[in-house]
């Protein structure tokens, strides 16, 4: 017993010592990368955690949304018309248009919230086509099919990246912390006891529509967060980065990162944006390599990425078990 | 009157499942519901507790007319239930399972949770150790650390009612309670069901072993949708309706 207690306590002083010694090591990677290019690798790996970590708030409801990217896109291009066309500034747009995504997410969520499993999927998948095109009829608003080009920078006159990656890694950061804080108090155990068994959680007083609705309202939140940084630092938008196509990359990111686990997507997000970068001359393989992986990944590790030392651990004392059945025979 | 439904309907496309149904329960007592298979009796449950709406009638709960209400609403008003097939919090703990149940007596508010205030961490101190409570008084305290999907299937019934006690119900309505499990079990639960019925829980139960409707202090039998029957349990078993329900003729004498 008294063993017991002592591991437990060690292990609750080492978990918060790792994480602020990875913490420590991601703020200091700019003195060793100085290249623009792998901190614009970086920069964007930080946006996209946001996204995946956020879009999983959403699925631990039992909601599978196939709009994410479309919501990111809402974030983004209204964080840049408010500052292209009225001249608003980026430190306003940004916070403003995170909360009018969100308001929007909760909008059309209500309706959706009576939709369940493929059919959920299958109307946020329409939804966020039709986002889309609406960007793309835009005209000179929206920048149409061309783009949206001539963004305020967030932080103008700023040529290093070094100030962009600590106000990225920071963003990354508070929003981590911010869904992790739903995740593991009572709202997240009411959005898990939904996806189990709605009728179940309803006959105890959960309020299903309300916290789906919460659900959707908070992960359209975070990412249009994350859309709307992203416009003021690319100072370029385009359609195709926010159509279907890039919410199937947000889907891949997350099931490779294991989505039963909060770290899933944010391990998903760093293999997968990273690696493909440092094979970046074998890029138009990469369809049919991220297709083996995510194939490899979900037939021999059903927990993702993140559950593969859990995996490893499983089959030894399996093996240890079996040896000793052995042995006693 | 704690339940009062009046004139109660329900039809499936052109099939009615109930039909002008009337009856009442009084506080603190034990009712049975009692039918062929297919009578209605599930719905009935279902209808009060709003996961049906009805087609026409009214359904009272302590003076509030709560026909039109959310299912979520019906439970923060005081009606927990389980049900037949019992669905649980699979991937929960048994702990969980009865500790997400309990969460309106008290509310914390959705701040109060996100910021992990001295009250919510106060109320769910309190939640935990209700929690143990209502799983020791259904003698599941010895797993309560166990998966709710890795337990047998008497156990699962067993957490079922104690989910639904962690609503803090005024009414309980258990949907064949005892329906598969071994007979030691069975007075297992008799014996927790005696000890609700002294904490002056009103219980509404379908089942259709007899020993526990000798429990019942009324028994109200259904066929097709409607009352055929109302009274005692050895009363209603003389009753000729009632025998040419389920024998389908008269009894031979």
């Amino acid at each position: 017993m008294e063993r017991r207690l002592s591991i437990k306590g060690r292990r609750e002083l080492t978990r918060p010592a790792v994480y602020a010694g990875l913490a420590v090591i991601v703020a200091l990677l700019p003195l060793f990368f100085e290249s623009p290019y792998i901190l614009h690798i970086l920069i964007l790996t930080f946006i996209y955690i946001i996204a995946t970590v956020s879009f999983r708030t959403i699925v631990i409801s039992g909601q599978f949304p196939l709009a994410h990217a479309a919501f990111m896109g809402i974030g983004a291009y209204l964080a840049a018309m408010a500052a292209k066309w009225l001249g608003m500034s980026p430190w306003i747009t940004i916070p403003l248009s995170a909360l009018i995504t969100a308001g929007i997410g909760m909008l059309i969520g209500y309706p959706f919230s009576r939709l369940r499993s493929l059919y959920y999927a299958m109307g946020s998948l329409f939804f966020g086509m039709g986002i889309i095109q609406v960007i793309y009829a835009g005209g000179s608003w929206t920048g149409g099919y061309s783009g949206l080009t001539g963004i305020p920078a967030l932080l103008p006159g700023v040529g290093s990246k070094v100030p962009y990656y600590y106000f990225f890694l920071g963003l990354a950061l508070v929003s981590i912390i911010a869904l992790y804080r739903i995740e593991f108090s009572r709202i997240g155990t009411n959005l898990k006891a939904i996806a189990q068994s709605h009728v179940v959680a309803s006959s105890v007083g959960i309020n299903e529509g309300g916290y789906r609705i919460l659900a959707v309202g908070v992960g359209c939140f975070f990412v249009g967060l994350a859309g709307a940084s992203y416009a003021h630092y690319n100072m370029v938008l385009s359609c195709s980065s926010f159509n279907f196509m890039a919410t199937l990359w947000l889907v891949m990111y997350v099931l490779i990162g294991g989505v039963s686990s909060f770290a899933g997507p944010i391990v998903g997000t760093i293999i997968l944006i990273i690696i493909p970068e440092y094979f970046r001359d074998l890029k138009m393989y990469s369809p049919f390599v991220n297709a083996v992986i995510l194939g490899i990944v979900v037939y021999l590790m059903p927990q993702g990425l993140v559950g593969l030392p859990r995996l490893v651990k499983s089959k030894f004392t399996e093996r240890r078990k079996t040896k000793k059945v052995n042995h006693a025979s | 009157m704690l339940l009062e439904i009046n004139g109660l309907t329900k039809y499936f496309g052109g099939l009615a499942a109930v039909r002008d149904f009337n009856m009442h329960i009084d506080e603190g007592e034990l009712l049975g519901l009692i039918g062929p298979n297919g009578a209605g009796k599930t719905t009935i449950f279902n209808l009060i507790t709003s996961m049906y709406k009805p087609t026409k009638g009214k359904i009272i709960f302590d003076g509030n007319d709560i026909t039109s209400k959310k299912p979520h609403e019906i439970a923060r008003l005081g009606i927990g239930r389980t049900f037949q097939l019992n669905p649980l919090f699979a991937d929960f703990t048994v702990l969980q399972n009865v500790s997400t149940s309990f969460h309106l007596h008290p509310k914390s508010s959705l701040p109060d949770i996100y910021f992990n205030t001295a009250k919510y961490r106060r109320n769910e101190a309190y939640i935990l150790e209700q929690s143990q409570e209502i799983l020791k008084m259904v003698g599941l305290d010895k797993v309560e650390n166990e998966l709710a999907k890795n337990l047998p299937h008497g156990y699962q019934k067993m957490l079922g009612i104690a989910r639904a006690l962690a609503v803090k119900p005024r009414l309980l309505i258990l949907d064949e309670p005892i329906a598969g499990m071994n007979p030691s079990e069975i007075d297992f639960t008799l014996d927790a069901i005696r000890k609700m019925q002294q904490q002056k829980i009103t219980i509404f139960l379908v089942e259709h072993n007899m020993k526990i409707l000798e429990l019942c202090e009324r028994v109200v039998v259904i066929d097709f949708g409607q009352k055929i029957a109302e009274g005692l349990p050895n009363d209603v078993r003389e009753n000729k309706e009632v025998i040419r329900a389920y024998f389908g003729g008269e009894r031979v004498t």
